[in-house]
């Protein structure tokens, strides 16, 4: 008999139905999308902030002190300590490798560059260009341009590992009339200018070569200067200030196994010999303050509008029960309970929550999809765990909108109400 | 009767429909002041996020550089004083001086001369430990984490040009960079031992790249015979930030106002609708439909005017809140967003209004009445 009430109901006012239907379907769909953005919004943005670059260096432990003024590494080529390019592997395999975006070393090297009868001495870094590294059976293509994604080329970027081949900064360039496929003599031999580069910083002002050509010039093989890590990280807490050799094992567990740029930074001084390791607070700590700003920000908005779409249903469903008050008298004066009024009513609602929820999450999901491909580029994937949420809340919604003006509707007299129709 | 008396009676009606069922009232009311809340509080975020998150970009420092044209000239003398004359308020210029000094055994360490303070304030990603030394004790200095290990003692003497000066640690400074490298001394003693002045100055310009390239021309002019430029790092990046969070907002400002104002659209027919009895009434007691009808749009456009008024100062105080919040600044109510706010609310309320009542019209009182 309640299935039969229940199934009437639906069959007779289809278009009352409809309409409080459709209001759930929108609440849950707007709720699915907001939440999916809201989840993944972190990481998008994180994404995004790779393009300021390098965010971890490594340096050998025993390295001299940097002679690094306005951008360029005046140290004579001779002094301090080097890491070993074979072991720039190992980064990609520490306990966050997955969130190592690229790797790029560095070799600075001072080469004299024969100009006419004149010879200048001229700063030069040796990088990977679009460096091939295999790990395991993965393959990752790394290297200068990649983690300076601001840097702009006119031509082509050296074959890496190419021995005469160098790409040209462009304040450099134009001091030395060079253009693309230009040759130069530099340290005797002749090499093929590939590409103007302009940075707008100190690299306008320096010859970029292979790092195999830089090694050759310094005439150590192997030999890199500083590596630039980008990683994807996780905004810096409490915890991630802390020494790790203070913590207790379990807390120092938990910091290891956070991708904060310290802990990174921990794991790749751990896989490299003799190295230091340390972020680039600069870059590191800024995108630590925009990252919360902004999945901040998109929290507070999905909360917002959670509680928004909650109250527009809620308000929809209380002026459906609110005009099914002669309905309620009538069955009241029939004999039916408060109880079973009430839990007809509530069938009611709790079939229109899941029904409108489960195709609000379908339409939510397709909505997220679509804004993170048209805002990010890449599809926002949906969180399972959204599904129940969203059903649960629409659940909440529908009741919680139906109760007051039920409530209202129940302690009437039946006579009363059935009297104001006659 | 007169026209006073007439509209007299028109509010009385309105006042008594309006007060007569109260729960359907409130509910209206509930919804179009959701309504107008959401959409005053998210136009109002999508409105001011712009500057917002742009003064949270300056986490990442200076932005413009302004460098003497050569590397080998210094900068003209007042140069520092045409730069602060030149920025808005609020933007911060920095200078820094910098020199190639020995240490007591015979390696080279970069020191800096700059104003500290002002230099922590643009850098704030310093990790300062101690006290900045003041700029009036020309002995002591900040040095960097780095410079600290291989100097190995915090009294120390660094030579230029064969001039000796005798520093102590006042703090250690880690940054992760170059900085690590280095001897930070207040500029006027470093001008004072090296006679170096500064070289470089460093600008945290805040706004987008059309701005930024603006005070960039504005410096120009001010400084004809420097190099000024954009970090191109910095302003880049930046703007794909702000660009893409921006239209994340205003996706969810368009997913939203359209939810809540069907939602509303919903409540409000279901509201008119189940007053077609009244509509009945007042017919068959010889209202004309368009009278019927104006006190249909009357009492729906007076609710929504009200939702539109209560939701803009609700809204207003959501959005001053998130800011609050999350930016630590607050988020000023905007004036244009009332405007916008109320046409939202009438349109959709009219909108509400106009579907059942059309109905309605075409249906006979007797009819309605029997309950068909």
């Amino acid at each position: 008999m309640f299935l039969r009430l229940l199934i009437e109901s639906f069959r007779r006012q289809r278009r009352r139905k409809l309409l409080a239907a459709l209001a759930i379907l929108l609440g849950t769909t707007a709720v699915t999308a907001m939440l999916a953005i809201g989840t993944s919004v972190g990481d998008r943005i994180n994404q995004q902030l790779s393009a300021y670059g390098a965010n971890i260096v490594v340096y050998p432990s025993a390295d001299t002190l940097e002679v690094r003024v306005g951008g360029i590494d005046i140290r004579p080529a001779a002094a301090g300590a080097y890491l070993q390019e074979s072991d720039l592997t190992r980064i990609k395999t520490i306990f966050w490798a997955n969130s190592v975006e690229d790797i790029s070393p560095e070799l600075p090297v001072t080469v004299t560059a024969q100009a006419g009868e004149s010879a200048k001495s001229l700063p030069a870094v040796g990088y990977w260009f679009h460096h091939t590294m295999k790990v395991g059976t993965e393959s990752y293509t790394m290297g200068a341009p990649q983690i300076h994604p601001w840097w702009r080329l006119r031509g082509q970027w050296p074959q890496d590992g190419a021995l005469d081949q160098v790409a040209v900064g462009s304040a450099l360039a134009s001091e030395l009339h060079l253009q693309p496929g230009s040759t130069v003599m530099l340290n005797g031999q002749a090499a093929r200018v590939t590409g103007i580069v302009s940075a707008g910083d100190a690299t306008d002002r320096t010859l970029l070569a292979p790092l195999a050509l830089a090694q050759h010039w310094t005439g150590h093989p192997g030999a890199v200067r500083r590596v630039l890590v980008s990683a994807l990280t996780k905004p810096e807490d409490a915890l991630a200030r802390k020494n790790p050799a203070t913590l207790s094992p379990r807390m120092r567990d938990r910091w290891y196994c956070s991708p904060y740029a310290n802990s990174i930074a921990y794991q790749i001084r751990e896989a490299i010999p003799h190295s230091r390791a340390e972020q680039i607070r600069r870059i590191a700590q800024g995108e630590g303050t925009i990252l919360s700003r902004i999945s901040g920000l998109m929290w507070l908005i999905a909360a917002a509008s959670l509680v928004a779409a909650g109250l527009a249903v809620s308000a929809s469903m209380m002026t459906s029960v609110v005009e099914r008050r002669q309905e309620i008298g009538l069955m009241r004066a029939l004999g039916a309970t408060g109880a079973t009024i009430a839990s007809l009513f509530f069938s009611e609602a709790a079939v229109l929550a899941i029904g409108g929820g489960l195709l609000g999450f379908a339409c939510g999901s397709l909505l997220a999809r679509h804004i993170g491909m048209q805002v990010f580029g890449s599809a926002i994937p949906i969180e399972p765990v959204i599904l129940p949420l969203t059903l649960l809340l629409a659940t909440a919604v529908a009741a919680g909108g139906t109760a007051p003006s039920l409530w209202r509707a129940v302690r009437v007299e039946p006579a009363t109400v059935l009297r104001e129709e006659a | 009767m007169s026209r006073s008396r007439r509209g007299l009676s028109a509010a009385k009606l309105l006042l008594r429909s309006l007060t007569f069922n109260r729960g359907r009232t409130a509910a209206e009311l509930a919804a179009l002041l959701v309504s107008a809340a959401a959409a005053t509080a998210l136009l109002t975020l999508y409105l001011s996020i712009d500057a917002k998150l742009h003064r949270e970009f300056r986490a990442f420092g200076a932005n413009i550089i302004v460098t003497a044209k050569s590397a080998a000239q210094p900068l003209p003398a007042d140069a520092l004083t045409r730069v602060r004359h030149t920025l808005p308020n609020g933007a911060l210029a920095v200078p820094y001086a910098y020199a190639v000094a020995q240490t007591s055994n015979g390696a080279s360490i970069v020191v800096v001369g700059t104003e500290l303070p002002m230099a922590r304030r643009i850098n704030s990603w310093w990790q300062i430990a101690g006290n900045l030394p003041p700029g009036t004790q020309p002995a002591a200095a900040l040095v960097g984490v780095r410079a600290q290990r291989a100097l190995g003692a915090d009294r120390f003497a660094l030579t230029y040009n064969g001039e000796v000066l005798d520093l102590q640690t006042a703090a250690t400074l880690t940054t992760g960079d170059a900085e690590d490298s280095r001897v930070y001394l207040p500029l006027a003693a470093m001008e004072a031992w090296t006679g170096v002045g500064p070289s470089t100055i460093e600008v945290d310009g805040s706004g987008d790249a059309a701005s930024i390239q603006a005070l960039i021309k504005r410096l120009q002019v001010a400084l004809p015979d420097a190099r000024i430029h954009p970090v191109h790092q910095l302003v880049e990046a930046e703007a794909g930030v702000v660009t893409r969070t921006r239209s994340l907002i205003f996706s969810s400002l368009l997913l939203i106002s359209l939810t809540v104002a069907i939602c509303v659209l919903a409540t409000l027919t279901a509201a008119v609708l189940e007053r077609r009895r009244d509509f009945a009434i007042m017919k068959a007691l010889g209202a004309s439909g368009a009278r019927v009808g104006a006190i249909f749009f009357l009492e729906t456009l007076t609710l929504a005017g009200l939702g539109a008024v209560g939701g803009y100062g609700i809204g207003s105080g959501i959005a001053s809140l998130i800011g609050r919040y999350n930016f630590h600044t607050s988020i000023a109510p905007i004036a244009s967003v009332a405007l916008q706010v109320l046409v939202l609310n009438l349109t959709v309320a009219l909108l509400a209004a106009a579907f059942p009542l059309e109905t309605l019209r075409r249906m006979e009182p007797a009819s309605l009445l029997r309950g068909e």
